[in-house]
C-alpha cells in the first residue's frame, strides 16, 4: 500500500479553528502554483517508479476551489508518471460553497471517486461563527450534484454551546446527502487560530461536555449503520478510507505541495509552508523540504503501535512481525501486563477496547520506550 | 598585644522580632566606624539572604567594635546579634553566656510584645546586666512614655533613662553607645590562668576546617597552642585566631574577656560541640564552663528529594546543615510513596522552614517535605512505651493502651480588643485557658495551655489573621499530657498514602480528613480510572471525595503531516509521567504533592 498526497493551500476565505497551509490572499498565485506543483510531482514521480500507488487524495485548503482544468492537470500528472494499481481511491476535498456542475463533470472525468465534502455543521449560525463561506442547503446543493458517487462529510464537535441534539442533525443531515463515510472531529484550539481565543475564555465545550457529545454520537451513527473504523471516523461498511487507513498502518505515501509530508524508505519529510518558498524551491531545481527524519528502531515500532491502536483494527501481530522481525507479545509482555484491562485480543489483532478509544493516550504512551531503555 | 579587660563590653541585642534588633547593631557599627556608610549593605550582621529576606535573624554573628567614649578612652565592644523567634530561644541563650549585659530593645509603637518578654527573662536569668533602649522614635505613633511605663510595670526594669533612640535615622545612637560604657560591665578572668573557651557557636570551612566562635573566660590562645576540650579527647594545634570586624580578622592571641574564633584544622563538627569549652592540651582548666541545655527538636517533618536520585546530595546538605545547628536532628526516613529520604526533627515551624529553604537556596535540591508532626509518647498494651514521631511508626489501634502528646505554655499578647476571637481560636484548638492579665489600657496577656500539634497546624496564620498582626506569641513546651489521638490515613482507590498519614486529635480528625480530601482532588490529575480519595481512621471511612476518570485523552485527528507531531505530544507527556509518584495504581506529579503538603502556616 502507498498514497500520493496533493496539498492545494487556497482559500477563499479563513475558518477560525483553520491551520492549515491555506492563503486566501495568495490566490493570485494559483496558477504559478499548480504548474510548480506539476514540477514537483513529475521529479519525485521519476524517483518513485519502482512503487505502486493505491490511493491519492488531493486536500487543502480548498481544492476545489482550484478552476477544474488544474485539478485534472494534477491526475493527468500523476497517472503520467507513476505507477498506480487497479482502481486507485481518489479522493477531492470540497467546500460546498464552491462546487458546480463544470467541476464534478471534470472531477469525474479525471477518474475521481471519491468526495469528501466539509459540512462541519448542519447549523447555519455556527457555520457563519466558523467564518464558513456556505450554508447547510449548499451542502445539500451539493450532494444533489454528486447524487450516486462516494461521499464523506466532515463534521466537528464541541463548538460553542453545541448539543448533543444538533450533532445528530448534521449527521442526520449528512446522511439525507447520501453519505457513506463520515469523519467527526473534536475541536482542536490551535495556538494562533482566532478560536483559540475563545477557548482561553471558556467558551468552547470542555473536554467532558465534548466527551458526551462524542459517544451519544457514536451511538447514533452505529444506529444509522455507520462503524466507527478510527477514533474519529466512521463508514458503512466497504467505505473506508483507503488512504486514511494507509497512515494508520503506517504504509508509504509521497506528499506533494506547500506543507506536504512524505514517509518513504523509513524518512519521513515535510514540505516548507510558506508558498513562496515553496515555488522558488521547485523554480530553482532544489529541495522544498525543512524537515526530514528517518524512523528506526523502537521509535518505528512506537510509530506502528500508536497509529493502528487508532484504529478498531488494532496491532496486527502478524504484520507486527513481518515488519519488525519480533514477536510483538513478547517484546511488549511488560506493557500489555499493565494496560491488559483495556486491552483485548481477537484473533491476531491486540486492540483498545471500545469504550477506552477515546482516552488512548495513556496506553499509548505506555508503549513508548524512554531513550536508553533497554528491553527488559 | 591583648586588649584591658576593663576596656571591653561584650554584650548582644535582645527584642522582639521587627523591634529594630538589626538595624541598631548596623547603626553601631556605622557609628563606631566599623563600616562606612557607602559600604554598609543594609542590615549587615543578617548575611544570609533568606535572613534579609525575611527580616529575621537566624545565626549568631558577632562583630567587634571600637568606641572612643566621652571619658576619652576607646572602648572594644563585642556584639553578638540573636534571633528573635520564639524557635530560636535556644540559641539566644547561646549568645547570652557569651556576654556581660544586654540591649533590650522596645519598639515606641508597640510596646512590650511576647518575646520582648522572654528574651529579657532569658537574659535576666542568664545574669545579664540589661539595658533597655526605646526604639523608633521617627514615627509618628512613637509612645515612649507609655513604652517606659511598660519596661518597668510589666518587665520590672528601671527604664527612665533608656535611650530613646531611632536606629533608622539615627537618633540618639550616641547615648547608646555611651550606655554600653556606663552600664554593662567589663569581663573578669584571669588571663593568666590555663584557658577556658565557650564555645558558642561553630561552622565548617573548606579550608580551615571547623571555626570556633568563642567567648575567652580565662586564660590566652595564640597560633601554635595545643588545645583539647573537655568532651573530647582529642587534641589540636590552633592555626588562627582572631575577631569579627565584621569579617573574620586575624589577630595575634585572644585573651580573657574577648570574643573570636579559633580554627584548628579540626576536621569533624563531633570534635567541638557548641557549648563545649576549649582549653590548653597540657595545662587542663579543673573544670569547664556551664555549657548549653541540650535543645530538643520539638517538630518533626519528613524531607524527601523531588527527584529520587538526589538522595546523597540530600543527606550531604542535611549534615552540612546540621555541623552548624546542633538542634536539627536527621534519621533516615522511607516512605512508600515518597521513596528514601530523611525524618528530621526542628525546634519549630521556622526552624523547619528556615532548614527547607536553606537546603533549596545554598545546595540547590528540590524537597518535598511532609505535614509536620510532633514526638507522641504511645503506651502499649503489652506494658511498653513508645515514642512516635513519625506517624507510619504508630502501632495498630488494637496495640495501644493510651497516647500523650505534648503539650506548651502559651502567652498571647495582644490588644483588649482581639481577646474575643484569640480566646475562641485558642478553644477550637484544645486550649486551656488559664489567665488573663490587664497589662496596661492596650495590652492583655493570655496565657493558655495548648497542644502543640495543634500550634504546627495553622495556629500562626489563624492568629494574625484574627487579630490583624497584632497579637504575638510566645511558648514553651510544659510536658506530656494523655489525649485521645487517632491516626488518620488517606487512601487513593484503595491504597494508604503513608506520606499523606498523619496524628490528629479524635475530634479533629474528620474536618482534617474532609480538608485534605478536597486539597488531593484539586491536585491530583484525571486519570484512566476513577480514584476515589479516602480520609480514615481505623478502619472506618470519615471523608470521600472523587477524580472523575477523564473522557477523552487523545488526538482527533492523526494524518500523514501529524506523525511526528503527535510522537512529540506523547514525548512530552511521557517526560511529565516520569516526574510522577505512584501510590498503588494513582499516578501523582511531585508538584502535587507539594500543594498536598505544604502547611498553611505562616511560619513567622
Amino acid at each position: 500500500m502507498a498514497g500520493i498526497y496533493i496539498h492545494i493551500p487556497f482559500c477563499k476565505s479563513k475558518c477560525t479553528y483553520c491551520d492549515f497551509a491555506s492563503f486566501p490572499k495568495e490566490i493570485g498565485k494559483m496558477e504559478s502554483y499548480f504548474a510548480c506543483l506539476y514540477r514537483e510531482i513529475e521529479g519525485w514521480g521519476k524517483k518513485l517508479t519502482n512503487k505502486v500507488f493505491d490511493t491519492v487524495y488531493i486536500g487543502g485548503g480548498t481544492p476545489s476551489i482550484a478552476p477544474p482544468n488544474y485539478i485534472s492537470g494534477v491526475i493527468k500528472q500523476i497517472k503520467k508518471y507513476y505507477t498506480l494499481s487497479d482502481n486507485p481511491e481518489i479522493t477531492i476535498e470540497i467546500n460546498p460553497g464552491t462546487l458546480n456542475k463544470e467541476k464534478v463533470d471534470a472531477y469525474k472525468k479525471a477518474g475521481i471517486n471519491r468526495f469528501s465534502i466539509g459540512l462541519q455543521t448542519g447549523y447555519d449560525e455556527q457555520l457563519k461563527r466558523l467564518n464558513r463561506i456556505h450554508t447547510a442547503k449548499d451542502f445539500l446543493l451539493c450532494t444533489n450534484m454528486l447524487k450516486g458517487e462516494n461521499i464523506s462529510a466532515d463534521i466537528l464537535i464541541g463548538l460553542h454551546e453545541q448539543t448533543l441534539e444538533q450533532v445528530k442533525k448534521s449527521i442526520d443531515l449528512a446522511i439525507a446527502g447520501g453519505v457513506s463515510h463520515i469523519s467527526m472531529y473534536a475541536l482542536t484550539p490551535e495556538v494562533g487560530t482566532p478560536i483559540y481565543t475563545d477557548y482561553l475564555n471558556g467558551e468552547l465545550l470542555s473536554d467532558d461536555e465534548t466527551a458526551d457529545i462524542y459517544d451519544g454520537a457514536r451511538e447514533y451513527l452505529k444506529e444509522k449503520g455507520f462503524d466507527r473504523y478510527e477514533v474519529s471516523n466512521f463508514a458503512k461498511q466497504g467505505y473506508e478510507s483507503k488512504h486514511n487507513l494507509n497512515y494508520w498502518k503506517r504504509g508509504e505515501y509521497i506528499g506533494l505541495g506547500v506543507s506536504a509530508s512524505s514517509f518513504i524508505d523509513n524518512r519521513r519529510f515535510t514540505n516548507t509552508s510558506v508558498i513562496d518558498e515553496y515555488m522558488n524551491a521547485i523554480i530553482f531545481n532544489k529541495v522544498p523540504e525543512v524537515s526530514s527524519e528517518t524512523v528506526e528502531g523502537t521509535d518505528a515500532e512506537f510509530e506502528f503501535i500508536m497509529l493502528a491502536l487508532r484504529t478498531k483494527y488494532g496491532i496486527d501481530t502478524e504484520v507486527f512481525k513481518k515488519n519488525f522481525n519480533k514477536d510483538f507479545e513478547t517484546e511488549y509482555k511488560k506493557q500489555l501486563d499493565k494496560k491488559e484491562k483495556y486491552l483485548e485480543k481477537i484473533g491476531n489483532s491486540i486492540k483498545i477496547k471500545d469504550e477506552y478509544l477515546y482516552v488512548q493516550n495513556d496506553i499509548i504512551l505506555e508503549f513508548m520506550k524512554n531513550t536508553g531503555d533497554t528491553n527488559e | 598585644m591583648s586588649t584591658d579587660k576593663n576596656k571591653i563590653r561584650n554584650f548582644c541585642i535582645v527584642a522582639h522580632i521587627d523591634h529594630g534588633k538589626s538595624t541598631l547593631a548596623d547603626r553601631l557599627m556605622e557609628m563606631t566606624g566599623q563600616v562606612s556608610e557607602r559600604d554598609m549593605e543594609e542590615q549587615l550582621l543578617d548575611s544570609m539572604d533568606l535572613e534579609r529576606e525575611r527580616g529575621i535573624t537566624i545565626k549568631l554573628t558577632p562583630v567587634r567594635m571600637f568606641y572612643k567614649a566621652k571619658d576619652g578612652i576607646e572602648y572594644t565592644f563585642n556584639l553578638i546579634d540573636t534571633p528573635g523567634h520564639v524557635d530560636f530561644t535556644y540559641e539566644v541563650s547561646r549568645s547570652l553566656k557569651a556576654c556581660e549585659g544586654a540591649i533590650l530593645i522596645v519598639d515606641a509603637t508597640q510596646g512590650v510584645q511576647a518575646q520582648t518578654m522572654a528574651n529579657a527573662y532569658l537574659a535576666i536569668d542568664n545574669d545579664l546586666e540589661i539595658m533597655p533602649v526605646i526604639n523608633k522614635m521617627d514615627l509618628a505613633s512613637a509612645n515612649p512614655e507609655a513604652t517606659q511605663e511598660e519596661i518597668e510595670n510589666i518587665l520590672g526594669i528601671e527604664a527612665s533613662n533608656a535611650p530613646r533612640i531611632s536606629a533608622k535615622s539615627g537618633l540618639n545612637i550616641q547615648d547608646v553607645l555611651e550606655g554600653i560604657v556606663k552600664n554593662i560591665p567589663a569581663p573578669s578572668g584571669d588571663e593568666n590562668a590555663p584557658l577556658k573557651a565557650l564555645i558558642f557557636d561553630s561552622y565548617y570551612d573548606n579550608f580551615k576546617g571547623v571555626i570556633c566562635f568563642v567567648r575567652i573566660k580565662d586564660g590566652t590562645v595564640k597560633v601554635g597552642d595545643r588545645i583539647t576540650t573537655f568532651m573530647s579527647s582529642k587534641e589540636f594545634t590552633v592555626t588562627e585566631v582572631g575577631v569579627f570586624s565584621p569579617k573574620m580578622q586575624p589577630t595575634p592571641t585572644l585573651s580573657a574577656g574577648e570574643v573570636g574564633y579559633i580554627a584548628a584544622s579540626i576536621k569533624s563538627i563531633e570534635d567541638t560541640a557548641v557549648g563545649d569549652t576549649i582549653t590548653n592540651a597540657d595545662r587542663k582548666a579543673s573544670e569547664p564552663l556551664p555549657g548549653y541545655k541540650k535543645a530538643l527538636p520539638m517538630v518533626f517533618s519528613g524531607v524527601f528529594p523531588l527527584d529520587g536520585s538526589k538522595f546523597n546530595d540530600l543527606q550531604d546538605a542535611l549534615l552540612k546543615l546540621k555541623l552548624n545547628d546542633a538542634a536539627l536532628s536527621i534519621e533516615p526516613d522511607n516512605s512508600a510513596a515518597l521513596g528514601f529520604g530523611f525524618r528530621c526533627g526542628f525546634l519549630g515551624l521556622l526552624h523547619m522552614d528556615v532548614i527547607q529553604e536553606r537546603i533549596e537556596r545554598e545546595f540547590d535540591l528540590d524537597i518535598i517535605t511532609t505535614a509536620p508532626s510532633v514526638s507522641y509518647n504511645v503506651y502499649k498494651t503489652d506494658g511498653t512505651k513508645l515514642v512516635v514521631e513519625n506517624p507510619t511508626h504508630l502501632p495498630p489501634v488494637t496495640e495501644i493502651d493510651y497516647m500523650e502528646e505534648p503539650i506548651i505554655n502559651a502567652s498571647i499578647f495582644t490588644p483588649p480588643d482581639y481577646v474575643g476571637p484569640i480566646m475562641e481560636l485558642c478553644q477550637f484548638k484544645r486550649g486551656v485557658y488559664k489567665d488573663m492579665i490587664y497589662l496596661d489600657k492596650t495590652r492583655v496577656q493570655l496565657k493558655y495551655t495548648l497542644p502543640l500539634n495543634e500550634i504546627i497546624y495553622d495556629f500562626f496564620d489563624q492568629l494574625k489573621s484574627r487579630t490583624k498582626g497584632y497579637a504575638s506569641l510566645d511558648y514553651e513546651i510544659a510536658g506530656y499530657e494523655r489525649s485521645d489521638l487517632v491516626k488518620l490515613d488517606m487512601l487513593l482507590n484503595g491504597d494508604i498514602c503513608d506520606a499523606l498519614s498523619i496524628i490528629v486529635h479524635k475530634d479533629k480528625a474528620y474536618e482534617r480528613g474532609r480538608q485534605i480530601a478536597e486539597r488531593l482532588k484539586d491536585v491530583i490529575p484525571r486519570q484512566m480510572f476513577e480514584i476515589p480519595i479516602q480520609a480514615a481512621v481505623g478502619g472506618k471511612i470519615i471523608a470521600r471525595e472523587t477524580v472523575k476518570a477523564y473522557r477523552k485523552d487523545v488526538l482527533a485527528k492523526c494524518y500523514g503531516g501529524d506523525v511526528t507531531r503527535k510522537k512529540k505530544l506523547l514525548e512530552k507527556q511521557k517526560e511529565g509521567k516520569k516526574k510522577m509518584r505512584s501510590i498503588g495504581s494513582v499516578e501523582i506529579p511531585s508538584e502535587a504533592f507539594i500543594e498536598i503538603l505544604k502547611t498553611d502556616s505562616d511560619n513567622n
